[in-house]
């Protein structure tokens, strides 16, 4: 198990700061990462090395929380503390600013883009969940607004096919949205964390959600649609989602963050005890109440708190990881033998 | 001399009790020595109704929009003082008896009209009659007073337009009936926007200052003997009666001193047994009774993008309009209507529903990018119709039966302009001496203020 996750590389991505998140771009070649010094980097690999290609300085006037990549690579929309989320476009070898969105009334924490690219969804300490349009000409639109969770919002994340939308907060729950008429709904609410959720991650089918939380559990959420052969209740025509599956005892602190590999299935989690774990289903446990094994656990992989873990989408088994110390670390996941 | 109420042995406990009985004693009359069962019936009924909670997160106005000693007033406003009223009504000391009047706006009738299977007029001769019978003296409805604030927004409007240049930007005029909406340009929005902001006061406001002012001059009253209560459709109409407190006209006292929501009222009338005669709704000219219901022109709204699109064609344009076109854009609440000519548009107008529809409005007006010469905004998707306070389910859903309801019976009351009331060419006169003259702009007009939002100075761990 030691020797299941290999330290690749560690750069000092954000000196003197906390890095907070990073984001693969969609083809697997740049690294875009963000953090306390109110800065994204922008790194790509020369030769054996990861090097900042690009820095964007000049968006925010404070702590970036979160980056997040357009379905096609060519944007790259950045939450933060200031309250606003800018859109970056990607030119040859820089990133220009080509808008900024307003309207949360605090912090914004997270952001994400529909795998469609027609919408983009940010969160905020305002307790809010918010749905924009784009059109043509790199005009947003507000386009919903939603008040369902009664706490901080921590993250948002889009289903890797559908447009439906969760979201992870304070208030201890994760809730799904969906568009019905010409306005967003909550469709479903998570319940079963005892505190805090940070961030939730959903499946390569789209078919189950992750969940980590300050409870220091991770918890694996399935969707059951009406009609399901289980019998499992559904309210008129939305899905139910159930817990099927809780990890509980690996952390010792709040996770932080829990990624999902869209390619192989594994589950890395990053915790606030220093350390990162990846976990694998078992190869032959019941799709009802599955059962996972943890197969990495790399203590003191950063200094401090691990804030972010992301899978590349494109290499399997290629693991970035940032912390409270600044550092980017890049690992090589070998799945064990056997599974 | 005592009253009967002061010999009993309740007039000792605490207040809830009071009330409690003041519910009861009203209609059936119980014997003295009401047996235990009852009392214990009386006193869950009243529990029931003192856990009826406000949670401003319902409507716009959120937690940063509301200062603590903001939300200790606005936990006053219940109906728990309201039959607190009541109750001192019928004690002997005659020092602490108030004059009780009831505004109710009209987008609450539609609500009561179909809670009980009723007309709007007979639904509002219902509830005027229950009110009465628990010791109201006067119920009024609040449509003179919203023709007052249209008036005044169509002069407004008509000077902006005017005096709108490049330099000096007028335009467009975002009205301010609804204290949601106001609130938060106030208190998130700030200096880009509040010039922009009509001044005309809102209906509940200007009615404030017609029942403590006008009313209570006619009355021989000083305004603190009167206690003006308002039946609204949203919660954040007691927001808005917190604001009236800036008045100065009043010699300081409150144009409206508390809002009871439909859905409060409606409480209170299903946990009464009670049995009530329908009276007809007082007006404030003795010399008449109004047998009908009416509203302004508006799908759901008080009515001013409609009867200011009709002013404004006229005034400025000499074109007469009679049917208004509502275009719907983006989605069902933003919508547009304009004036065109020879194939140019004159005039852009639109109503924006919906914290949606009002940050959309916000970003295109800061960028310089919305084509528009007014906008009605309100802060409830559908309008006021949909206020919290009454078509709200359970779970804090919209009643989607219910609202669409409500939208069939308020689209078939019969519609007035404001311009038709010759009591309110009466009143401007009697009252305000005058159509242009300072005292219309000191009771008629507001001003509105930036509070710049505190930032949290900390980065701590999100």
């Amino acid at each position: 198990m030691k020797d299941s996750l290999v330290l690749q590389s560690r750069v000092p991505a954000h000196p003197d700061s906390r890095c907070w998140f990073l984001a693969w771009n969609p083809s697997g070649t740049l690294l875009a990462s963000c953090g306390g010094d109110r800065k994204i980097r922008i790194w790509g690999t020369e030769g054996d090395s990861w090097i900042c290609k690009s820095v964007l300085s000049e968006g925010h006037q404070r702590t970036v929380r979160k980056v997040a990549w357009s379905p096609c690579g060519n944007y790259l929309a950045s939450a933060s503390f200031d309250a606003t989320t800018c859109i970056w476009k990607k030119n040859q070898d820089d990133f220009e600013c080509v808008t900024t969105l307003e309207g949360h009334e605090n912090e914004v924490k997270s952001v994400a883009w529909a795998p469609s690219g027609n919408l983009l969804a940010t969160c905020s300490r305002d307790k809010s969940v918010w749905v924009w349009e784009v059109d043509e000409e790199d005009e947003y639109e507000c386009v919903s607004v939603l008040s369902s969770h009664t706490q901080d919002v921590k993250h948002v994340v889009w289903h890797p096919s559908q447009e439906l939308l969760a979201s992870a907060s304070y208030d201890d729950t994760v809730k799904l949205y969906q568009e019905e008429g010409d306005d967003w709904v909550c469709c479903a609410t998570l319940e079963g964390h005892e505190s805090t959720v940070w961030s939730i991650a959903f499946d390569p089918s789209g078919q189950r959600l992750a969940s980590c939380s300050d409870d220091r559990t991770v918890r694996i959420w399935r969707q059951y649609l009406p009609g399901n052969e289980q019998g499992v209740a559904c309210s008129g025509s939305d899905p139910s989602w159930k817990c099927i599956c809780t990890l509980s005892g690996f952390h010792t602190r709040t996770i932080y963050d829990v990624a999902w590999c869209q390619l192989t299935g594994a589950l890395a989690t990053a915790c606030g005890d220093d350390a990162i774990r990846v976990f694998e289903e078992d190869p032959g446990s019941d799709p009802q109440q599955p059962t996972f094994s943890l197969t990495a656990h790399l203590r003191q992989a950063h200094s401090q708190d691990v804030n972010c873990v992301a899978w590349n989408p494109k290499e399997p088994g290629l693991l970035a990881s940032c912390s409270d110390d600044g550092e980017v670390a890049f690992w090589e996941y070998h799945q064990p033998a056997g599974l | 001399m005592k009253c009967e109420h002061c010999t009993r042995k309740e007039c000792s406990k605490k207040s809830k009790t009071d009330d409690q009985e003041n519910v009861s004693s009203d209609g059936a009359q119980p014997s003295d020595g009401a047996s235990p069962a009852k009392e214990s019936e009386e006193k869950g009924e009243f529990h029931k109704l003192a856990d009826a909670k406000i949670f401003l997160s319902d409507c716009l106005a959120c937690d940063s929009c509301v200062t603590v000693e903001e939300g200790v007033q606005l936990s006053q406003q219940s109906a728990k003082d309201f039959l607190h009223v009541l109750n001192l009504n019928k004690r002997c000391d005659t020092s602490k008896h108030r004059v009780l009047v009831v505004s109710v706006c009209p987008q609450s009738l539609p609500y009561f009209a179909a809670k009980f299977n009723l007309s709007v007029t007979d639904a509002s001769r219902r509830l005027c009659g229950f009110l009465k019978s628990l010791g109201v003296h006067y119920v009024f409805d609040t449509t003179i007073a919203a023709d007052f604030s249209i008036l005044e927004s169509q002069k407004e409007f008509v000077r902006r337009y005017h005096q709108h240049s490049e330099e000096q930007r007028e335009l467009p005029m975002l009205t301010s009936a609804c204290p949601g909406w106001v609130r938060y340009a106030e208190r998130v929005l700030g200096r880009p926007i509040i010039p922009y902001l009509c001044t005309a006061k809102s209906p509940q406001q200007v009615m404030g200052s017609l029942v403590k002012d006008y009313f209570a001059r006619q009355q021989n009253l000083s305004p603190e003997k009167i206690f003006h209560v308002v039946v609204a459709p949203c919660y954040d109409k007691k927001l808005e009666a917190l604001r009236e407190g800036l008045s100065t006209t009043l010699n300081g006292a409150r144009g409206t001193d508390c809002v009871l929501t439909s859905g409060e009222i409606a409480q209170i009338m299903e946990q009464s047994d009670l049995s009530v005669k329908d009276i007809a709704v007082d007006t404030l000219f003795g010399d008449m009774k109004e047998v009908a219901v009416q509203r302004h022109d508006g799908v759901s709204s008080d009515g001013h993008l409609a009867h200011v699109f009709r002013h404004a064609a006229k005034e400025l344009f000499g074109e007469h309009v009679e049917e208004i076109t509502y275009r719907a854009l983006r989605n069902k609440d933003f919508h547009e209507v304009t004036l065109e000519k020879n194939g140019e548009v004159l005039l852009r107008f639109a109503a924006a529903y919906g914290f949606r529809n009002i940050q959309n409005m916000i970003q295109k007006l800061k960028k310089g990018k919305l084509p528009y010469h007014f906008v009605e905004v309100l802060a409830c998707p559908r309008g006021c119709l949909n206020g919290r306070g009454q078509a709200q389910t359970e779970d804090g859903h919209t009643d989607r039966a219910l609202l669409q309801q409500m939208e069939g019976i308020y689209s078939g009351i019969p519609v007035r302009p404001p311009e038709s009331s010759t009591h309110v060419q009466e009143l401007y006169q009697e009252w305000l001496e005058g159509t242009e003259s300072p005292k219309v702009q000191e009771v008629l007009h507001t001003s509105y203020q930036s509070l710049e939002p505190c930032t949290d100075g900390l980065d701590i761990k999100w």
